[in-house]
């Protein structure tokens, strides 16, 4: 599973079929989240934490997408 | 295998290469299927000799789309073993190709030729202005290796290469070391092969850097003045190669420095091993300027930039005057942003006098 900020969400796609795994769990972060702060990233943390977990679950792979 | 497009004439062919993304925004010959036979037959090698993979698309490297790639580029069929050898090089795993294309850094292969295929190939410059417009060889197989990263490798600005902003390099980026004017051994004489031997070393480079030293002979410190400010231009704290304290980068040393510096006694060896030394920092320092990135250090207060002065390419290219160029790097991947360098095989290059590259009619 990946976590794929936004501004890099092509590049993940891009990745995930050429290496031949499109359907590859990813959640989509906001851009930026480094540097962005502790608390920032505290706060991003807990709003993609579900989606995360339904996407290692295997219950929505990829569709599970969090635009923050 | 290669794709065979249609186009009712060149113009159009061109547009539509550009549409699809092929080109690397300039204008490029068109790859005909003679035209690309033609450098196929160049290169001695059949055309479906597979030479690896090119990633991060993971596209197959074959030698009749390297032939494609050196088309398009402008490249004479007498390139292409330097083509060839440039692209086998960022192939091997220790160049860390697929990272390369993909990072946010800037970085772009930077090729140095050495040995007899610098005039057999070319012939290719390393005189005044040798990384500049004006040289046929130069322009058109770095641009060759870099149409084969966009159209192998599937380098996309934006959506696979992530650079950034990138750097001018990034359309080409060859030249040749100046072997005959050059006090210090030949760099691939350094790196394990014979002089007579041609040799293609690519490594992944930032735009050249300036570094200005006026030489003063009755200073008995010269040289060392010259060693301190290209080791402040090489490693300077806002490089990756400072911050993540390791990767290999390039020293092009023009006539006169090297001069200076081998007047002093010093060969190749000793030279990569000052600038090692030299190329230190305060842990205190890239903690307080980049905490995120400046690894926690033991007691040692000054970390080094490189792992080995190995790791300091140094070439002697362009012509003599104040001026030295060094190129810092990304530094990152698995294998720590190491040169790659390979054989050029030109005894199986097939000479094709007389004829022209880009439309096969006699000249």
């Amino acid at each position: 599973m990946a976590l794929v900020t936004t501004d890099y969400w092509p590049q993940g796609d891009f990745v995930a079929n050429s290496l031949g795994m499109p359907g590859v769990p990813r959640v989509k972060l906001p851009h930026p989240v480094a540097g962005s702060g502790v608390a920032n990233m505290r706060s991003i943390a807990r709003q993609v934490l579900p989606a995360i977990i339904q996407a290692l679950a295997g219950e929505t792979p990829n569709a599970a997408l969090q635009d923050s | 295998m290669s794709t065979l497009l249609q186009a009712a004439d060149e113009h159009a062919a061109l547009e539509a290469l550009h549409a699809r993304g092929c080109t690397d925004g300039l204008p490029v010959i068109i790859p005909t299927a003679p035209r690309v036979s033609r450098m196929v037959l160049a290169s001695g090698m059949d055309a479906d000799m597979v030479l690896g993979t090119m990633g991060p698309a993971g596209g197959v490297a074959t030698v009749q789309q390297v032939a494609v790639a050196a088309v398009m580029a402008g490249c004479l069929p007498d390139y292409m073993p330097v083509v060839i050898a440039a692209v086998k090089a960022v192939i091997d795993p220790v160049f860390d190709l697929t990272e390369m294309q993909s990072t946010t850094h800037c970085t772009a292969p930077l090729i140095i030729v050495n040995g007899p295929a610098r005039h057999n190939c070319g012939p290719i410059a390393s005189g005044f202005g040798a990384l500049g417009p004006g040289f046929r060889a130069n322009a058109s197989i770095g641009r060759a290796l870099r149409l084969t990263m966009i159209n192998i490798g599937g380098a996309r600005p934006g959506e696979s290469d992530m650079a950034l902003l990138g750097h001018p390099g990034k359309f080409t980026y060859c030249l040749a070391e100046d072997e005959e004017n050059s006090p210090f051994t030949p760099l691939h004489v350094a790196l394990g092969f014979a002089a007579e031997d041609s040799v293609v070393t690519v490594i992944g480079a930032e735009a050249p850097h300036s570094v200005i030293f006026s030489g003063n002979a009755d200073d008995p410190l010269n040289h060392e003045h010259l060693l301190e400010l290209l080791a402040i231009g090489l490693t300077n704290l806002a490089t990756n190669n400072a911050i993540l304290g390791n990767g290999a980068a390039t020293v092009v040393l023009n006539p006169e420095h090297a001069s200076i510096l081998a007047g002093a006694g010093l060969d190749r060896q000793q030279v990569a091993e000052k600038l090692y030394a030299l190329c230190v920092h305060s842990t205190a320092e890239m903690a307080r300027l980049v905490p995120g990135f400046a690894r926690a250090s033991s007691s040692s207060t000054t970390r080094h930039s490189f792992q080995s002065p190995a790791d300091i390419l140094i070439l002697m290219a362009g012509g003599s005057g104040i001026y030295s160029m060094v190129m810092p790097s990304w530094c990152a991947g698995a294998h720590r942003n190491s040169p790659s360098s390979v054989k050029v095989e030109a005894d199986q290059f097939c000479e094709l006098p007389g004829l022209s590259a880009t439309t096969g009619k006699p000249t």
